[in-house]
């Protein structure tokens, strides 16, 4: 099943937000490749899981250079001062733009819970998923360096946005 | 002023005392989850509580019922900043306790009318 449009839109403007707000840097939305990728390439991936009316994954992807450009802006120091703040800096961005995602949702229809978030470093790996799942990945640039953010949907939580009535 | 920033993120406690040193304040503490925070507040005097919601071990609303059940914290103000912000999530804290709400992304001005607004509730 595809993921709604809406969706996409409400995650990706929710990702524009983090990165404007709490990065300062902006992010610049770049065409979807025509393959789906599996993540390979990326050694960064910042996930957090939601669960409640809807069940899922908003992840992060990006290289480590990108990584680092984005802890170093969000602490304030240089990227060669760096020293092991990159995980938990990704995992606070995935965090920052699941609950920006979950609380749009949650305007509109029941609140889904997130979980704290997780973060995986190295250098050659893949992520893949049941076939049971819907993905759509949305690609960014940031200072010419790609960037994704990827929605995962399981079991009930693909349909469309409800409008609140009251 | 003294502040207890209590988040199991180290970025984002770093980002609110950054934020806070640019607003002038220059006296902190740190804990890493809700659990911390009570052992913090028992040896160390402060004047405002800052704090996440979703961590591990002990969670920001039960940390802040620990605090409001203090004799000695009760009166703390205390200041929640969060990815939560629905509506049912701000009656909750409200309910817990907190005296005002940051939601994640903030700037630096949210947190400092917040701040003024949690000092005058």
């Amino acid at each position: 099943m595809t993921i709604p449009d809406e969706l996409l839109t409400d995650l990706m403007t929710s990702t524009e937000e983090v990165f404007e707000t709490m990065v300062f840097k902006p992010l610049v939305r770049v065409p979807a490749p025509d393959t789906e990728s599996t993540g390979k390439g990326a050694n960064v991936v910042a996930s957090v899981a939601f669960a409640g009316h809807r069940r899922g994954l908003v992840s992060i992807h990006s290289s480590l250079d990108a990584a680092k450009a984005i802890a170093g802006a969000m602490l304030g120091i240089a990227v060669e001062d760096l020293n092991g703040e990159v995980p938990d800096a990704m995992g606070e961005v995935a965090n920052m733009v699941a609950g920006t995602f979950r609380n749009k949702l949650a305007a509109v229809e029941p609140a889904s819970a997130i979980a704290v978030p997780t973060v995986t470093m190295g250098s050659d790996f893949a992520t893949t998923y049941l076939s049971a799942v819907s993905r759509a990945r949305c690609p960014f640039e940031l200072e010419g360096q790609p960037i994704a953010v990827e929605l995962i949907l399981t079991g009930e939580g693909h349909g469309r946005r409800r409008e609140r009535t009251n | 002023m003294r502040f207890l920033i209590v988040d199991d993120s180290s970025t984002m406690r770093r980002i609110i005392i950054n934020t806070l040193n640019k607003l002038g304040y220059k006296e902190f503490h740190e804990a890493g989850n809700g659990r911390e925070g009570v052992d913090k507040l028992a040896t160390t005097a402060v004047d405002m509580v800052i704090t996440d919601w979703n961590m591990p071990e002990m969670s920001g609303i039960d940390f802040i019922k620990a605090v409001r059940a203090n004799e000695a914290t009760k009166a703390l103000p205390v200041l929640m900043v969060t990815t939560n912000a629905a509506e049912d999530d701000i009656k909750e804290a409200l309910r817990a306790g907190v005296n005002n709400y940051v939601v994640k992304p903030f700037t630096p001005d949210t947190i400092k009318d917040k701040i003024q607004a949690a000092l005058k509730a």
